[in-house]
């Protein structure tokens, strides 16, 4: 299954990208991409670790590490928003 | 109506739009970019404005909602531009049209406050040599939202 990750502001900046395509055998959680993200690059550790970055996957905040990642997802990595 | 653009806004247009004879008073906000120092001291020469816009659009569409029902406005009207700015040139438009003045000022500070901290977009400022500096959430923002709590909820 694929899963779209879209990064933003200095996330985006930092990685040097603007969005990913990853692929997993199997149906996976939120945790479970996290750690393996940062298996992949350190970076990711300082991006999860930062409380105040947000998370959307589909355009829905996600509020549980334990919620379910599906085929075709898109999960957005947000830091504080600064428009206006 | 909102709009998420690329282009400026003409005022007098956008006040055609929302404007109508059941409406006695209307509220604008205009945000533009100011000169300012980047956290490094440095003179700012523009911003960019980066947006996810398909989160942006939903997350303007609840605020407008509640804006529109608590308020009893007619309309509201909401545009934020994205890209590079130069200084001075606006950033975004709110118009609250109502029957009366108090609920659309009420209204349009409402949209603008919560605009600034619940809503997809970043800024950057620009600075000479094209090097771009993340611009932080102030807590200034994040505690004027705090005033809209019992009115929102």
């Amino acid at each position: 299954m694929n899963i779209t990750l879209k990064y933003f502001s200095w996330i985006r900046v930092k990685l040097k990208k603007s969005h990913d395509l990853i692929e997993f055998n199997q149906t996976i959680s939120f945790k479970e991409l996290k750690n393996n993200l940062i298996s992949k690059d350190a970076i990711y550790q300082e991006i999860f670790e930062d409380k105040s970055v947000k998370f959307f996957l589909n355009l829905k905040e996600i509020d549980d590490d334990n919620q379910t990642l599906n085929n075709g997802d898109i999960l957005a990595f947000l830091p504080p928003v600064t428009g206006g | 109506m909102i709009k998420i653009t690329n282009e400026s806004f003409d005022l007098e247009a956008e006040f055609k739009y929302v404007s109508s004879d059941t409406n006695g008073a209307y509220s604008f906000f205009i945000g533009t970019v100011r000169s300012d120092l980047s956290s490094s001291n440095k003179k700012i020469k523009g911003i960019y404005l980066e947006c996810y816009e398909e989160l942006a659009l939903t997350q303007l569409k609840k605020i407008r909602s509640k804006a529109l029902s608590i308020w009893k406005l007619n309309e509201c009207l909401i545009i934020h531009r994205i890209g590079k700015l130069d200084l001075g040139e606006k950033i975004v438009l709110v118009i609250t049209a109502s029957s009366h003045r108090a609920n659309a000022i009420e209204a349009c500070e409402f949209v603008i406050d919560s605009l600034k901290i619940d809503v997809a977009f970043w800024k950057f400022h620009l600075l000479d040599n094209d090097e771009k500096e993340t611009v932080l959430q102030k807590n200034l923002d994040n505690e004027k939202m705090l005033k809209w709590k019992d009115i929102i909820n």
